[in-house]
């Protein structure tokens, strides 16, 4: 029992003396980048396709022009399955083995969550997750990715109440961190213009049958549906909707699932449904920053579609290289942080002009869009958010 | 065999001082994976189940009761999902092969959407963040500080259960394990020492649950998925079926094999599969049995 006790007081002593210190990952001739993200399960397609097919996408671009200030840049990723243990496994194995300069593009709010307080407290920089809970607002050491969700939210209930004139409003939402960050925003929102969420019903997270839920709805008759959902489950909801027939209602999907899966599991159910849109149209825009990417894309990966994920891990890999530029020569950590912040109507020539202040959100807007012959049709400019 | 288990012992206490930062980390997992390895007597498909009843106990005793010294909370963690073990358990004590194996299964997936049930306890598919733990007036909150928690809890419960071989207990277990007809024969009661095994086990699973909870510092109902019960089977398999070195051994080779598959999560349960083939039909035995036909030769 003595020996006991004494190795407990060496343990503890020895827990007091404090971790090692952490290398950069930055050389004369190179700049370590890594994630964990879902490779495998339920979001494997989304995350292969903003890291492997997006965020290197535009590094090839980069390191065939010579690199970031004669830097090349090289991405370690590690798959997590959507697995939040997982993800602080990998992520410690990049910090601590791979010695990685910076953290970019992981994906799913719990996974990031997950791994957020070991970064922060390591200072390593967690850049442009692909999640929006408004969690990640407010750190240090984190630049948020897509438009946060309270963001969304507030841009959706001003257009539909102030310039379409809308007054009641459902929603069907997933019950979790995504559904009710939407949902609690929503209501705050609504409330500013002296309205009511009329009805709110929520799915399980997984489970697809949404026929229950709908028929509550169509019960309140509200003027509009919101539904903060994922592609499979979204989809179900509008064919549920058009094999009840009910017309009288305009649909209206989320940020996160205004995406080309979606209308493809929909079908012709998914005509005329309206949503809010986070990024240009990937195949069609003629923005030059997205005809950019489609010529990178057909140069290094031809036989990948381009898609709004990839899309979305290429304008990480931008701002990544913006920032390190800025940040010059002798890139540190800090540093980069101070540039990003320093970032003012930087144009992308992919989404509005970015400005990234001591608040570290990234991308603020989104913009309104409709189906029609199954294909996203814009209906506004971008929206405003503040 | 004294000599051995001091170098051992100066070994485990030395080795973060020995290794890089990560492979503490690293180790820690490897002890937590034993611990789970050392209680796991039978064929189940459901230890995930307990080790996630383990972890999110010891996280909320944390979170609401952060008075509490470590310890307690571990034993408090094992004790809870020892009487879910028994309650599990006593029903379960008329079923053998196969089908207490898919009863176990179905526990692991009961324990899973539970979890995600009890929303306003474990936040369900969000995920719980859990503090670190606290010891007297010490937070552990360094790798090195939560490995040497492990260390000790885990030499301390390998120790147990290698006591445990040696008493009436122990050699009711190992004579039931060999054959339940002998063992009855011979005036063990099977129901009782079946029974005694179930709880020892989910006490061992849970008490790693809370060791896996500070270790990993985030929990969620996905983390404690079918697969992980199958890591589980692997090890012992691997390691061989109720040894205790051998469970160590096991653990040790699965949690650095899935780490060096860090990239290519969808190739595991393949390559997993192939090893626990291999295991069966070339190395019955285990690693143990192995070693000791080498030694012999």
């Amino acid at each position: 029992m003595r020996a006991v006790a004494r190795w407990l007081i060496v343990a503890v002593l020895l827990a007091l003396s404090g971790p090692a210190f952490a290398q950069s990952g930055v050389t004369e001739t190179e700049i370590v980048l890594g994630c964990s993200n879902s490779f495998s399960g339920p979001l494997a397609f989304t995350g292969e396709q903003a890291t492997k097919f997006g965020v290197d996408l535009h590094f090839k671009v980069v390191n065939d022009g010579g690199g970031i200030l004669g830097r090349k840049v090289r991405t370690i990723y590690y798959d997590d399955g959507y697995k939040p243990q997982e993800a602080v496994a990998n992520t410690k194995k990049l910090v601590e083995q791979d010695r990685i300069f910076a953290v970019i593009a992981p994906q799913g709010t719990p996974p990031v969550v997950a791994t957020m307080e070991y970064l922060e407290e390591n200072k390593v920089p967690l850049l442009f997750p692909f999640q929006g809970s408004p969690v990640t607002r407010g750190r240090r050491w984190v630049f948020s990715g897509m438009t946060l969700y309270d963001r969304q939210a507030r841009m959706m209930i001003d257009y539909l109440v102030g310039q379409r004139k809308l007054t009641t409003f459902g929603a069907l939402y997933q019950d979790d961190e995504y559904g009710k960050a939407f949902l609690t925003a929503f209501e705050k929102d609504l409330a500013r213009h002296s309205l009511k969420m009329m009805v709110a019903e929520s799915v399980k997270r997984g489970v697809n049958d949404v026929s229950a839920q709908i028929a509550k709805l169509q019960a309140a008759r509200p003027q509009v549906t919101f539904l903060v959902l994922t592609p499979p489950a979204g989809a179900q909801a509008l064919k549920e909707r058009q094999k009840i027939g009910w017309t009288d209602t305009i649909m209206v999907s989320s940020g996160p699932l205004t995406d080309e899966r979606y209308l493809a599991l929909a079908g012709d159910a998914a005509e005329g449904v309206e949503g809010l849109s986070l990024w240009p149209d990937p195949l069609t825009s003629d923005l030059p920053g997205v005809k950019a990417y489609r010529e990178a894309m057909t140069r290094y990966f031809p036989k990948n579609e381009p898609n709004r994920y990839s899309l979305s891990g290429y304008v990480a890999a931008m701002l990544f290289t913006e920032g390190a530029k800025r940040a010059g020569k002798n890139l540190t950590r800090e540093g980069l942080v101070t540039a990003l912040e320093g970032l003012k109507g930087w144009d992308s020539g992919i989404l509005p002009p970015l400005s990234i202040g001591v608040d570290h959100e990234t991308q603020r807007q989104g913009f309104w869009v409709k189906v029609e012959k199954g294909h996203f049709k814009q209906l506004t400019d971008w929206l405003k958010s503040e | 065999m004294g000599g051995a288990l001091v170098l051992l012992g100066a070994l485990l206490a030395a080795w973060p001082w020995l290794a890089p930062r990560y492979f503490v980390f690293l180790a820690s997992l490897v002890l937590i994976n034993a611990v789970v390895a050392i209680g796991l007597n039978q064929l189940s498909f459901g230890h995930a189940g307990f080790l996630a009843i383990g972890a999110y106990t010891a996280a909320l005793l944390t979170i609401h009761a952060p008075a509490l010294p470590v310890i307690v909370t571990l034993v408090l963690a094992g004790s809870l999902t020892a009487v879910v073990g028994l309650a599990f358990g006593v029903p379960c004590l008329r079923l053998s092969g196969l089908y207490l194996a898919m009863a176990t299964l179905a526990f692991g997936f009961v324990i899973a959407e539970t979890l995600l049930s009890l929303e306003p306890l474990t936040h369900g598919a969000d995920g719980l963040r859990v503090p670190a733990a606290r010891l007297g007036g010490v937070t552990l909150a360094t790798d090195t500080g939560r490995y040497y928690l492990v260390a000790v809890v885990a030499a301390l419960l390998t120790a147990a259960a290698v006591n445990l071989a040696r008493t009436r207990t122990g050699r009711a277990l190992l004579a039931i394990r060999e054959s339940e007809i002998a063992a009855q024969a011979s005036g063990v009661s099977v129901a009782r020492y079946k029974t005694i095994a179930f709880g020892l086990s989910a006490f061992y699973t849970g008490v790693a649950g809370g060791l896996f909870a500070f270790v990993v510092g985030f929990l969620s109902p996905d983390a404690f998925d079918v697969f992980l019960s199958v890591d589980f089977v692997v090890m012992i398999i691997v390691g061989g079926l109720g040894s205790v070195p051998g469970s160590v051994a096991g653990a040790a080779v699965v949690t650095v094999l899935h780490d060096g598959l860090a990239s290519f999560q969808s190739y595991r349960p393949l390559i997993f599969g192939v090893l626990l083939v291999v295991c069966m039909l070339f190395m019955p035995g285990g690693l143990t049995s192995a070693v000791r036909a080498l030694a012999r030769r």
